[in-house]
């Protein structure tokens, strides 16, 4: 159950990496504005698998379904968990506010203990399900916790990407910086680096495969690798439905305890 | 019987296996030692299965939860902790069937959470799921967004299961003279009269989750009636264990303050029983209400996980010949718990310490334990049991100090 104490945005950690603008004099600020307001679909169901792969080549797999809804200024997921077996049943909810500074609220079922629990929402440096991504790294980070950096146009795996450093302005968060790679066109984060407190090259995160769903540009296939540790995660989204008019209920405590 | 029953299980797991009916549960092998008392008798060695058969249709669902436990003595005790069935509808879910209840926002205590009894066979050693006993009953569950109002019905009374005499676990009794029990008043019968009522309403919102509750029950500990008789022999104390009407209304909260998560939970009991030492005086027992309230909080700092209870019992209109007990030894009875959780290695290898302390009898329980996901199927643990104080519901096992281990393979 350690696994289980999140601050998870996934679907939102694939629209950060994604967006489509038009505009001409790009900062690295307004690159990044552009990606985080990207629009995505009302609703999102999918099935996410996390394989964590440790330096003896080790495999660990993590199964979840997820929904997510757009209310507006109000966003709610819910997820499920599939597997591994101790944690079958598991369900995790999450509403997240637009207003700047409200907290996420969250909440996690124990089925073990029959019972819900209002979890805080204030630890996103925390690593999700053991995995190399943090909360953080899978949520809104919002553009202006940061300052962006232009620092060049060059080509990546065959696309033509902006490069731009992103500094945080809480001297204590757990990165010193990142660099991201953004297809020009796609406004896709094709490539991000994340370097340590001490500025040496922490994680790298990769994206391996994006297809078009609906006409919304979708990261299937990414790869976090913690240089440091030798340790990665691949997470794998299948089975993406967009825009399928998910029931507002479905984000309540009924079906937390209820299940899928 | 023992082979009767597995035969039957192994027949319902062949049938519903063809019928895409869900298996999960666990295998576990726990050994446990007494240690630093001058003995290092394996005082548990078991072996348990437990298996949750599980199947979700549109508008239903049922589960099926047996788990068998094989002891050092080759004895095997078989028992249904759940068996029911769910009915969907849109804004009402009904269950039906044997199923453990879960309410109030506490951790390890139970103020509102009092429809499923506990099970101390083991006193409070076991994992907090394997510590409720299943009630046979309906719950009606109807929904208004994120609001619930809750209805359960138990027609058929389940006690505390406590362990025998000859446990380890058996709980300290101490009388003036031999006593003698008459237990021909202890059980209740399953009738409409001796039904138990409960009924909540609960909310899930932006700021705050909070319970509302109420029952009326019987005392899942029996009230001990006490009587000297003078016969022939001279006197004799007669002791006559009975199941008391008690009722309660209580509720409980938890929102979160930044990086704290703040919980409470209280409930006011009515017409509990209480030992006096005036046996001249209504079998030297007096009805009494109490309070009983929990205030807690959990937060992280420097990557591990807290969390801090603080429990009291006050007991309304004391009066001084109540006799105290391991559960109250006056009118106010302080109690806190503390729980810290720190995991490395990807979240495979955690270090976990829980404690309760009881201000009264200055005694505790003091649980670390180091626990190790050497698969996705396989966990490993080790663990202490520490009893201090000397008198006190911990102090009393004071000689039962433990050192444990665990494998599970869950599936």
């Amino acid at each position: 159950m350690k696994t289980l104490k999140i601050s998870l945005i996934l679907l939102a950690f694939f629209s950060l990496l994604n967006n489509s603008v038009f505009s001409q004099q790009l900062t690295g600020l307004k690159i990044i504005e552009n990606v985080y307001n990207r629009a995505v679909g009302d609703d999102m169901t999918a099935d996410l698998t996390m394989t964590l792969t440790n330096s003896s080549n080790e495999n660990r797999v993590r199964e979840i379904k997820q929904f997510s809804k757009d209310f507006g200024d109000l966003e709610k997921k819910i997820m499920f968990f599939v597997s591994p077996a101790d944690v079958k049943n598991t369900s995790f909810m999450s509403w997240s506010y637009d207003e700047a500074g409200k907290d996420d609220d969250q909440w996690i079922y124990l089925p073990a203990l029959k019972k819900t629990k209002r979890i805080s929402s204030d630890s996103k440096s925390d690593y999700f399900m053991g995995s190399d991504f943090t909360y953080d790294d899978l949520g809104d980070r919002q553009p202006d916790q940061d300052v962006h950096k232009l620092l060049r146009e060059e080509k990546l795996n065959g696309e033509d990407c902006y490069v731009v450093e992103s500094i945080p302005k809480d001297k204590d968060y757990m990165y010193s910086k990142t660099i991201t790679w953004i297809i020009k066109d796609k406004w896709i984060g094709l490539k991000k680096e994340f370097y340590d407190e001490d500025e040496e090259l922490l994680k790298i995160l990769k994206v391996n495969k994006y297809e078009d769903i609906n006409g919304f540009w979708i990261i299937t296939n990414t790869e976090m690798k913690n240089e440091q540790k030798d340790h990665k995660t691949i997470m794998i989204l299948k089975n993406v439905k967009i825009n399928t008019g998910i029931n507002d209920d479905k984000f309540t405590e009924r079906i937390m305890t209820r299940g899928i | 019987m023992k082979n009767k029953i597995i035969a039957i299980l192994l027949c319902l797991t062949q049938i519903t296996f063809a019928q895409n009916v869900d298996f999960t549960g666990y295998v576990r092998n726990y050994s446990g030692m007494l240690a630093g008392n001058g003995s290092n008798d394996f005082v548990i060695l078991q072996n348990t299965f437990n298996l949750n058969i599980e199947k979700n249709m549109s508008g239903s669902s049922f589960k099926v939860n047996p788990i068998i436990y094989h002891n050092d003595s080759d004895s095997i005790s078989f028992n249904l902790r759940e068996a029911y069935l769910d009915l969907y509808f849109d804004s009402f879910d009904i269950r039906v069937g044997k199923q453990q209840i879960v309410w109030g926002k506490a951790d390890g205590v139970f103020i509102t959470d009092i429809l499923s009894p506990k099970d101390l066979y083991e006193f409070l050693l076991p994992e907090f799921d394997e510590i409720r006993i299943g009630v046979t009953g309906a719950k009606l569950n109807y929904y208004m967004g994120g609001n619930t109002l809750e209805l359960v019905w138990l027609p058929v009374f389940t006690p505390t299961n406590l362990p025998n005499s000859t446990s380890i676990w058996s709980p300290s009794m101490s009388f003036a003279m031999t006593p003698t029990f008459d237990y021909s008043k202890q059980d209740v019968k399953p009738s409409l009269e001796n039904s138990e009522l409960f009924l909540k309403y609960s909310a899930l919102t932006e700021a705050i989750d909070f319970e509302i509750m109420g029952g009326y029950m019987w005392d899942d500990d029996p009230t001990v009636f006490s009587s000297i008789v003078t016969n022939s022999s001279g006197r004799n104390l007669f002791i006559t264990p009975e199941h008391k009407r008690i009722s309660l209304i209580g509720g409980s909260f938890s929102t979160t303050l930044g990086p704290f998560v703040f919980r409470g939970e209280g409930a006011y009991y009515f017409g509990k029983y209480f030992n006096t030492s005036d046996l001249t005086v209504n079998n030297g027992t007096v009805e009494k209400d109490y309070i009983h309230y929990m205030l807690g909080t959990d937060f992280n700092l420097l990557d591990i996980n807290f969390s801090l209870q603080f429990i009291q019992k006050a007991v309304m209109d004391y009066e001084e010949t109540i006799q105290s007990n391991v559960m109250f030894k006056d009118q106010y009875n302080n109690m806190m718990t503390f729980l810290a959780r720190y995991s490395i290695l990807n979240e495979t290898l955690e270090f976990e310490l829980f404690s309760y302390y009881d201000f009264e009898y200055d005694d505790a329980l003091i649980r670390p334990r180091v626990l190790y996901d050497y698969s996705d199927t396989i966990n490993l643990q080790i663990g202490a049991n520490i009893f201090t104080g000397t008198e006190g519901q911990f102090g009393q096992y004071n000689n039962n100090d433990m050192l444990y281990g665990k494998i599970k393979y869950s599936f």
